[in-house]
């Protein structure tokens, strides 16, 4: 019971309350949010067991919707997105990232939450997800709310669950910020469609790239109740996109687009099937963003790779880099990969690799070359890429100028002439190229804290994966 | 050959009343080119042969004169990068900014900050890219607190002077609110009453000691670093990853590291 008080020390002592008795509710008249509910869990350690229970989803972006504030309410959005800060992981925390709650009545073999595993439980309010985003967002934490939720009952339950929580949020708390919610696949389509209004993005996870892998590992789950509503949203946003040009008030559905995330590595896929996964949910399903979470063991489980199995943080890096091609860099999975070479170079990023084998088409000249073909020099990125296009216009550039726009010379100058000069005299020959790009050690997100690439080259192989597999099952 | 280097305030106004002073003493004194004017913020360390020392006052007016010309003449784009590029803590800015000014005004040309084969244009390039992307970080990582009153308060500790970039995003997410930022390196205030314009203050007298904090402040402080916590996945901890996306320099001023 003292603990409890002492917990409450602030906020009992300013509204002038006395100590709570048991099972009372304390509600702050000020934060709103009820301190202590019957289950006598505190805000605190709700919000540290839905925190902890929801930091295995990716998508933590803020991005794809600019919205000015009205000038009354609070919040607004911009389209690059913001990350307010980092956790000790490296990961940008953007938004509130919560589930409304832990319980959940599947039992998916990865996952933390499933219901056969003995985890604290707990679940939000509604009211106290608001203040809490309000709060939180009024001081500049967050850019604002992710929410997702384990199956409480059924789908349709818990996307009400959801939905209610949004309605308050906007409409009560009259809340103009950045909103992700999770479509829960399986529940009533007219649920997504409302809430599709009051959100600005709209994910359903695909979970694992094939069937097969989602029937083995997620026995509740089914490809095609996952995929129904992925249509439904993208039909809604093409839909809301032309009521948009009819009338201009009308409401926008999911205005900054939808996302999906699936599982690497606790399944036996190759970077191949992914890509190509990755690439048919662009083109067919209108997805904004496709994320790949690289396989962190927390359940024990015959079907899964045991949980001291490094995760395949390389294997991660290397799909997001080829994610960035076939999304910025006009590149298609067939150019990257294809029946015979099904994996990604462990050594080399994606972009390099192509180059290594089309070394036919380069050098190219940087004052004549078009855009796409720029794109398509290691080393030139999109901003330098546009940069060089436009700076051209008015005269022909040099390395030094290269170097000031932003290209990474080191890894470009095997490439590229500048008035039909290359910067240094070097052999366009694959193995010397190679060997260059080979001693300038690539920049890896993770390579200095001991995880080398030759450490997790084992876990990283697909081939080596299978093998695995075939052992277990 | 002979050369001449106006010294004038380090401040936007400052600046621009050099451009206007620039033109001015090229008309006045019959030099052929511009190339022979400098212009600097700074004075110089040691003098140099054959080369005229004269100082600039700053002129309102005069400023106000070459910021219409450029956005004019040059468009919002440019003197959006041209000020984001007067506001950096980079000495070389003044000399640069009017040397782009002279070659835009030149040549007619809107889309003059493309021309990134000149030196001067890469040089306010370069600037304006350093106080862009703090800016960028001050977005990311400012931090409210609440006082006593209800007032947000947050302290901030910028290189650049990008408070003047920074209080329109607060003032359009935050209209109903009452706030501060308190640019340390400046001394200056940003001040913001809710439903209301926001202006900046200097050379007011501050203890940020006496500061009451609201009741729930250190509440909300708890509770996210609590969330910042759990949110870490202990399988990918990575210090490094994590310094390099948030520098150790901002992290005084945020309750998650405190």
């Amino acid at each position: 019971m003292d603990d409890i008080v002492q917990n409450l020390g602030v906020i009992t002592e300013r509204t002038g309350m006395n100590a709570a008795k048991d099972g009372d509710i304390c509600s702050n008249k000020q934060s709103g949010i009820e301190l202590r509910t019957t289950s006598v869990q505190t805000i605190m350690e709700k919000l540290s067991i839905l925190t902890d229970a929801a930091k295995y989803d990716v998508a933590c972006t803020s991005s794809g919707v600019d919205r000015k504030g009205n000038g009354r309410d609070m919040g607004n959005c911009v389209a690059a997105g913001i990350c307010h800060s980092f956790a000790a992981d490296g990961r940008c925390i953007s938004l509130l990232k919560i589930l409304m709650s832990n319980e959940c009545v599947y039992d998916c073999k990865y996952c933390v939450n499933r219901r056969s595993n003995d985890v604290p439980r707990a679940t939000f309010t509604p009211d106290e997800i608001c203040e809490l985003t309000m709060n939180f967002y009024r001081r500049n934490y967050i850019e604002g709310l992710f929410l997702s939720s384990g199956i409480i009952n059924n789908p349709s339950y818990t996307m009400e669950l959801i939905y209610q929580t949004l309605y308050k949020l906007r409409n009560v708390y009259r809340f103009r910020g950045y909103v992700h919610v999770k479509g829960i696949p399986g529940a009533d389509p007219a649920l997504i469609q409302q809430t599709g209004y009051l959100t600005d993005r709209m994910s359903v996870n695909l979970e694992l790239p094939t069937a097969a892998g989602l029937e083995k590992l997620a026995p509740n789950k089914h490809r095609k109740t996952i995929l129904a509503p992925m249509r439904q949203i993208q039909n809604g946003i093409a839909q809301g996109k032309q009521e948009l040009a009819l009338y201009q008030s009308a409401p926008s559905f999911v205005p900054a687009g939808q996302s999906t995330q699936m599982i690497i590595g606790a399944t036996p896929e190759s970077d191949y099937q992914i890509m190509s996964v990755a690439e048919g949910l662009y083109d067919k399903f209108g997805m904004k963003r496709v994320f790949y979470s690289a396989y962190v063991g927390v359940n024990e489980d015959k079907a899964l790779p045991s949980v001291r199995t490094a995760s395949p943080l390389l294997r991660e890096h290397r799909l997001y880099q080829a994610d960035w091609l076939l999304r910025f860099y006009q590149f298609r999975v067939e150019e990257l990969l294809n029946e015979k070479h099904q994996n990604f170079n462990v050594l080399l990023d994606p972009k390099c690799d192509w180059a290594l084998q089309h070394l036919e088409q380069f050098p190219v000249e940087i004052n004549r070359a078009d855009y796409q073909m720029l794109l398509r020099v290691p080393g030139i990125g999109v901003k330098s890429a546009q940069r060089i296009c436009k700076a051209r216009k008015s005269g022909a550039l040099d390395f030094d100028s290269l170097k000031k726009i932003g290209v990474v010379l080191k890894r470009a100058l095997y490439f590229i002439t500048c008035n039909g000069r290359m910067m240094y005299n070097t052999k366009v020959e694959e193995d010397y190229i190679t060997r260059n790009l080979l001693a300038e050690h690539e920049k890896l997100p993770f390579d200095k804290d001991g995880m080398t690439y030759r450490q997790l080259s084992l876990f990283d192989d697909a081939q080596e994966n299978a093998d695995l597999f075939s052992k277990i099952s | 050959m002979q050369e001449y280097v106006l010294i004038c305030e380090d401040s936007t106004e400052g600046i621009l009343s050099g451009v206007y002073e620039a033109y001015q003493f090229k008309k006045k004194r019959e030099i052929d080119s511009h190339d022979c004017i400098h212009l600097s913020t700074e004075e110089p360390d040691i003098q140099r042969l054959f080369t005229e020392y004269y100082h600039v006052q700053t002129d309102r007016e005069n400023a106000r004169k070459v910021t219409d010309t450029i956005a004019a003449q040059l468009g919002d784009e440019t003197w959006y990068t041209l000020s984001m590029a007067m506001v950096s803590c980079l000495g070389e800015k003044a000399d640069a900014v009017y040397h782009t000014i002279v070659l835009g005004l030149k040549t007619h040309d809107r889309h003059i900050m493309d021309r990134l084969q000149e030196n001067c244009v890469q040089c306010v390039f370069k600037c304006a890219r350093a106080s862009g992307n703090e800016l960028c970080h001050l977005k990311q990582f400012l931090r409210f607190s609440e006082l006593q009153n209800g007032i947000l308060y947050a302290r901030i500790d910028a290189k650049h002077h990008v408070l003047p970039f920074l209080m329109p995003h607060f003032a359009d997410r935050l209209p109903a609110d009452n706030f501060v930022i308190y640019d340390e390196g400046t001394r200056t205030f940003g001040l913001h009453a809710r439903y209301k314009k926001w202006y900046l203050m200097q050379g007011a007298d501050f203890d940020e000691d006496k500061l009451v904090y609201s009741g729930v402040e250190k509440a909300y402080q708890e509770l996210f670093r609590c969330f910042c916590d759990s949110i870490a996945i202990e399988a990918r901890i990575n210090p490094k990853l994590q310094m390099n996306m948030l520098p150790l320099r901002f992290r005084p001023n945020m309750v998650e590291f405190q």
